[in-house]
């Protein structure tokens, strides 16, 4: 070791000084080589230097001759001297100096024909002055060339600077790399050097001290063995490295009866070692020595006494911080005595081993030094190993890692210390199998004292299926979080104390909380109420019944996000077995929605039901098990049922037939089929009443939706009354059939399609047909027109409609009987309700005979017509014609009575005043005859007029006769009214004359009003103050020639009132008087208002 | 100068009664009659015997006339040339609107009803002789052939 290490040191020093040799010759050679550099620039200095020099001793030349010339001082002689002499020998210098630029070189030679000539130049000057003075040699100075000169050959020198400042930068340069270089390569060679022998100085100075180190250590081993082997009743001795023994302790040399140098004596081991055993345990040790093993072997010992032991020998290599062993530490155990404890040992120890045997667990016995001593055929089995094969093999070789570790001493505690610690707990570890395939196992250790020392026991179980279950749980815990995140509800999963143990990603958005926010926490705290006390078992049964109870049921219950918003959440809770116990997961939804749409839904529910009950008809709701699931106030009246004894029970019990087939899925249709098929049309069934009696219904069905599913509204309609009706009609018809047959007349029943639906025997004589050949005919086979048209609905008004234009009024028609024959016939229509609509009743008359009658009558009228018209004529004509001779008569007459009069005798004269006189009347009551034909005749239309306007012109008309007799004539308000103008003045002319002509005594007061008296037509009224007519002569008055007076009392025809009443009654009105003799009289007559409204 | 006056009437009892009523009038009047319309035609063209007619001043015509009616006569003088300058006075006992309408569409240049009584009959007359004779201008008699 020693000269290993030595070499090692000495090998690095040496090439430590070797590197430094290197950089010390290195770095000189370098110097050198700077060193040259650095003597060029010096030389290139000089080179300018002596350029400089040359140029100044030039110019010092040429000033000093100057000078000369300026003062003829012979001073400047000298300097002119010196100067020269210096330029020649500067100009040696630069010769000598550039010796090894050819560039400079070959410019020297102008240079110095330059100076020679500049010399020449000054010399001449010089010769001048001193020869023939100042002014002489002022025009020599004056030359140019002397100048030209000067310039050629300071620029040469420049060029020749120049190239030496180039060569001075470039040989600086160089110099300061190499000065460099040179530097750095003594700074690096020392550095190396340096480095090196640090390092190597480190080194063995390391060594030094690991050998210090070692061997304080294996001094202090060495010393504590020796306490040790002191202080054992063991033989004890210590080798080194190589096996050879330095050290024995008191005991050995006490059991072998000898001392050190006995045994340093050769062939010592012959005469302790039993002849057998020695080759092979020197062997054996040679072996362990070698392989820097443990020694250990069994062998014979004679002692002092003479008598062989059997000694158990040990011994240990004992290594340094290398790992290289340094000493052997051997003892030796005589185990002669301990053999034969050992066989009382082995008694309890086979007890012990029994024991072994039985024990479930495989058991492995462990000594300190970690050694397999004991193992049961458990371990056998678990290891793959047989007993011998393990037993004495480290512990290591069927658990490789953890169990030496943990037990055995390493120095920093004893064995027992180690052991405490583990006793009692499972350590997990991993075996070894023989095959080389590991299992996982579970040790449990305890100790055992024996008389080894502590020896370990450590019962091992294999828990290959415990770590694959774990394993598989680990597994199933991880795909089982898999899913946790994956499904589409929060889920929390909560273990037996309420703890949130976890939750996925959707838990988190639903409660807004992070997850390790949760994790760790009670579910309370999101979910305040509902959940723990639900199935935290509470003492009075446990968690997995707590969760039975609540499994599958999904759970409305309230959540609790962290900004302290609840809403509303279904949860459903599974069991979870883990490694933890049971855990509870729950699936959380958050019905916030679902919730809403209940409580819209509900609303929509609640004012449904508000219909429901405002509804006129009895309303029931089903559903699709039939089952009455709401009904309103008028059904429960139409059934005599409370509300609460029929909610829940089957429809069947108050429809018992006919709903509930028709609805109810039946499995061969949905009830949405079911219902579709029904919805719309009113169903006629029979509802039982509570009382049990019956009564007929109609329902209507429509569907509802709702969250219980397809919910079935029927609206039900009692049609007792209808039915009754129904009947009744029915029994009416049968009396109506009666009736028919007895009418007089044909009876035809026409339905809206203009069928004859009905007809009686006289409408079967009538036209000739039998019954049966008309029934279902068209009715326009036996009334051919204006029956159909009138009646049948044709399509812009209703039948009914149609009929009621007709009803009541007789309508004349023809009528067709079977033989073609036509004959009139009236139709009176009334309308039939029936259970087939509107039928029309028609009663048939045959009016042939009226007929006849009526054109007879109107044939018979016609000629009235005409006869009255002729009269008229005639009177018009006769009235007319009559004027004639009459005017001739009156003319005559009245002529001769002027001409004559008192010409002729008394009597011609009365004779002819009364022919006069009767002419006269003639005339007028003609003209009175043809003014009343004329009423008639010569009538103008009917317009509408204003009465007053007539009125005044009628009093113009008689202006003459009121202002004669100064009456007083006064009129209220006179409507407009319909009626001839002319005609109406002449009324009112002849009225109001009359009243004028028959006045009483004082002046007449007439008035005329006119007034409505509720009637359409207006009725008129002329009053006057007169004489006032006898009652009796009241409608005498209106004839024609009616005369109340003698001809002398007042004059007329009698004419007038007649006119009067034919004017009054071609107006469609009529005329009357009312008198009291010697009051007056008032006429009146009423008029036609005008149609028009104003 | 006396006026001419030619009378259309067929009444003789009419005719005296005009005479009498026009020489009441004016006794400056020549009244001349004829009893028909032909006549009064014949007349008035100088036909027959009537060649040395005078040309009346004015005509007085009754519409009730035998042979040919008082209209075909005023249709016939008022589509004469000739004679359509003479004033033409229809002079009836009809009051019928369609005559009188007829009347003026024959262009007859006055219509005048004969009243019943006398009194008003001898009115007229004073007011045609009035009227025609001395406030109306007539046309100069020339003489024409």
């Amino acid at each position: 070791m020693k000269s290993f290490l030595d070499r090692t040191v000495r090998l690095v020093f040496g090439f430590a000084i070797f590197a430094l040799l290197v950089a010390g010759a290195a770095s000189y050679r370098w110097m050198a080589v700077s060193d040259e550099s650095n003597r060029w620039v010096q030389h290139t200095h000089a080179v300018l230097e002596n350029l400089n020099g040359l140029l100044f001793s030039l110019l010092s030349v040429e000033s000093s001759a100057r000078g000369f010339v300026t003062t003829g001082d012979e001073f400047y002689l000298a300097i002119y001297d010196a100067s020269q002499l210096n330029a020649r020998q500067d100009e040696a210098a630069v010769r000598s100096l550039t010796v090894d630029n050819p560039n400079q070189q070959a410019k020297l030679p102008v240079v110095e024909s330059l100076i020679a000539a500049k010399i020449q130049l000054t010399e001449k000057v010089i010769g001048l002055r001193k020869s023939q003075g100042f002014e002489a040699s002022l025009n020599a100075v004056r030359d140019r060339h002397g100048q030209e000169i000067m310039t050629e050959f300071q620029a040469l020198i420049g060029t020749m600077k120049d190239e030496e400042l180039r060569l001075l930068v470039m040989r600086e340069a160089d110099a300061r790399r190499r000065t460099q270089q040179a530097r750095v390569i003594l700074l690096f060679g020392m550095a190396v050097g340096v480095l090196i022998a640090a390092g190597a100085g480190w080194s063995a100075n390391r060594e030094a001290a690991a050998r210090n180190v070692a061997e304080n250590a294996q001094h202090e081993g060495e010393d504590r063995f020796r306490d040790l082997a002191n202080n054992i009743s063991q033989l004890a001795w210590m080798a080194d490295s190589n096996g050879s023994i330095f050290w024995y302790n008191q005991r050995w040399f006490d059991y072998f009866g000898c001392t050190a140098e006995d045994i340093a004596m050769p062939g010592w081991e012959k005469g302790v070692h039993h002849p057998d055993y020695l080759e092979r345990v020197l062997d054996k040790f040679r072996r362990s020595l070698k392989a820097g093993e443990i020694w250990e072997d069994t062998f014979p010992l004679r002692g002092a006494d003479g008598v062989y032991r059997n000694f158990l020998s040990r011994a240990v290599p004992i290594r340094d911080a290398k790992g290289k062993v340094v000493r052997w530490f051997g003892t030796n155990t005589d185990i002669s005595e301990i053999q034969q404890s050992e066989k009382n040992l082995a008694g309890s120890e086979d007890r012990y081993r029994g024991l072994l045997e039985a024990a479930p667990d495989a058991m492995v016995v462990v000594n300190q030094s970690g050694e397999i001593v004991l193992l049961n055929v458990q371990a056998e089995k678990q290891f793959g190993y047989n007993r011998d094969e393990l037993a004495g093999q480290s512990v290591e070789s069927i658990i490789p890692e953890g169990f030496a570790e943990r037990l055995v001493a390493d120095g920093t505690r004893t064995a027992a210390e180690a052991l405490a610690q583990q006793i009692g707990t499972g350590i997990e570890l991993s075996g070894l199998r023989k095959d080389g395939s590991e299992f996982p196992i579970e040790i449990m250790l305890s100790p055992l004292e024996s008389a080894d020392g502590v020896l370990v026991t450590a019962a091992i179980r294999d828990i290959s299926v415990r770590k694959d279950a774990e394993k598989h749980l680990a597994q199933t815990e991880a795909r089982y979080r898999g899913l946790l995140e994956a499904a589409p509800d929060g889920m929390v999963v909560v273990n037996k104390r309420g703890d949130i143990v976890l939750l996925n990603a959707r838990a988190e958005k639903q409660f807004r909380y992070w997850r390790d926010e949760l994790i760790g926490k009670k579910v309370k705290s999101i979910i305040p109420e509902g959940f723990a006390e639900r199935l935290i078992a509470d003492g009075t049964r446990t968690a997995v019944e707590a969760l039975a109870q609540q499994i599958g049921m999904g759970i409305e219950l309230i959540g609790l996000r962290k900004d302290g918003s609840e809403f509303p959440i279904e949860i459903m809770l599974s069991p979870l077995e883990s490694t933890e116990g049971i855990l509870v997961t729950a699936a959380i939804r958050d019905i916030t929605v679902r919730k809403e749409a209940e409580s819209h839904l509900a609303q929509m529910e609640g004012r449904y039901r508000g219909l429901l009950e405002a509804a006129p008809d009895g309303m029931v709701v089903v559903n699709q098990a039939g089952e009455i699931v709401l009904l309103n106030a008028q059904a429960e009246n139409q059934f005599g049922y409370r509300r609460d004894e029929l909610i829940g029970q089957r429809v069947t019990s108050i429809i018992p037939e006919g709903f509930a087939e028709r609805l109810i899925a039946d499995g061969t249709r949905t009830a949405a089929e079911a219902l579709a098929q029904q919805i719309g049309t009113g169903i006629e069934l029979i509802g039982l009443r509570n009382d049990g009696s019956e009564f007929p219904i109609e329902i209507m069905l429509s569907p509802l939706e709702s969250t219980e599913g397809i919910l079935v509204t029927a609206a039900i309609r009692d049609i007792t009354v209808r039915k009754e009706a129904e009947r009744h009609l029915g029994q009416m018809e049968g009396r109506y059939r009666g009736l028919l047959e007895a009418a007089p007349d044909g009876m035809v029943v026409v339905n809206q399609a203009g069928e004859i639906v009905l007809l009686n025997a006289q409408a079967e004589n009538q036209f000739g047909y039998r019954r049966d050949e008309l029934i279902g005919q068209r009715v326009t086979n036996i009334i051919p027109e204006g029956f159909a048209e009138r009646l049948i609905a044709d399509g812009t008004r209703t039948a009914a409609e149609a009929l009621a234009q007709q009803i009541g009024m007789g309508i004349e028609l023809i009528g067709l009987r079977k033989d073609r024959s036509e004959f009139p016939i009236e139709i009176m229509l009334s309308p039939l309700e029936s259970t087939e609509g509107i039928l029309v009743t028609a009663a048939i008359r045959d009016i042939t005979v009226r007929k006849d009658a009526e054109g007879h009558l109107v044939e018979k009228i016609e000629e009235l017509n005409r006869s009255n018209e002729e009269l008229e004529q005639f009177a018009y004509l006769a009235s007319h014609d009559l004027q004639e001779p009459l005017r001739m008569v009156a003319s005559y007459t009245q002529l001769l009575s002027r001409r004559y009069k008192g010409k002729l005798d008394s009597d011609a004269d009365e004779f002819i005043a009364f022919a006069v006189d009767g002419a006269n009347r003639m005339q007028r009551l003609i003209q009175d005859l043809l003014s009343y034909s004329r009423v008639g005749k010569k009538g103008q239309e009917l317009l509408d007029i204003s009465s007053d306007g007539a009125l005044q012109k009628a009093l113009f008309n008689l202006s003459v006769a009121i202002k004669h007799s100064g009456a007083l004539v006064t009129h209220g308000d006179l409507p407009d009214v319909n009626a001839d103008e002319i005609q109406l003045i002449q009324l009112f002319q002849n009225l109001v004359g009359n009243a004028i002509k028959y006045q009483g005594p004082g002046i007449p007061h007439i008035h005329v009003s006119a007034a409505r008296n509720g009637s359409p037509k207006w009725t008129f009224s002329v009053q006057d103050d007169g004489l006032g007519i006898d009652p009796q002569f009241f409608e005498r008055i209106f004839g024609m020639f009616q005369r109340l007076h003698k001809r002398d009392e007042f004059d007329g025809t009698g004419m007038g009132l007649a006119i009067c009443k034919k004017i009054v009654e071609r107006h469609g009105g009529s005329i009357s008087v009312e008198s009291k003799p010697g009051l007056g009289s008032t006429f009146s007559f009423t008029l036609a208002a005008i149609k028009k409204k104003p | 100068m006396s006026v001419a006056v030619l009378l259309v009437e067929d009444s003789p009892g009419d005719v005296r009664l005009t005479r009498e009523a026009f020489r009441e009038a004016n006794d400056d009047i020549e009244l001349h009659v004829a009893c028909d319309g032909l006549e009064a035609l014949a007349f008035l063209r100088h036909e027959g015997p009537h060649f040395n007619a005078p040309r009346p001043d004015f005509i007085l015509l009754d519409l009730n006339l035998p042979k040919m009616d008082g209209r075909e006569v005023l249709a016939q003088i008022k589509n004469d040339d000739h004679l359509k300058t003479i004033p033409t006075i229809i002079l009836t006992t009809s009051i019928a609107e369609e005559d009188i309408i007829r009347s003026y569409q024959l262009q007859a240049n006055c219509y005048l009803s004969k009243p019943v009584q006398l009194e008003a009959f001898e009115d007229v007359v004073k007011s045609i002789n009035d009227f025609w004779l001395t406030k109306a201008k007539l046309p100069q008699r020339s003489g024409d052939e």
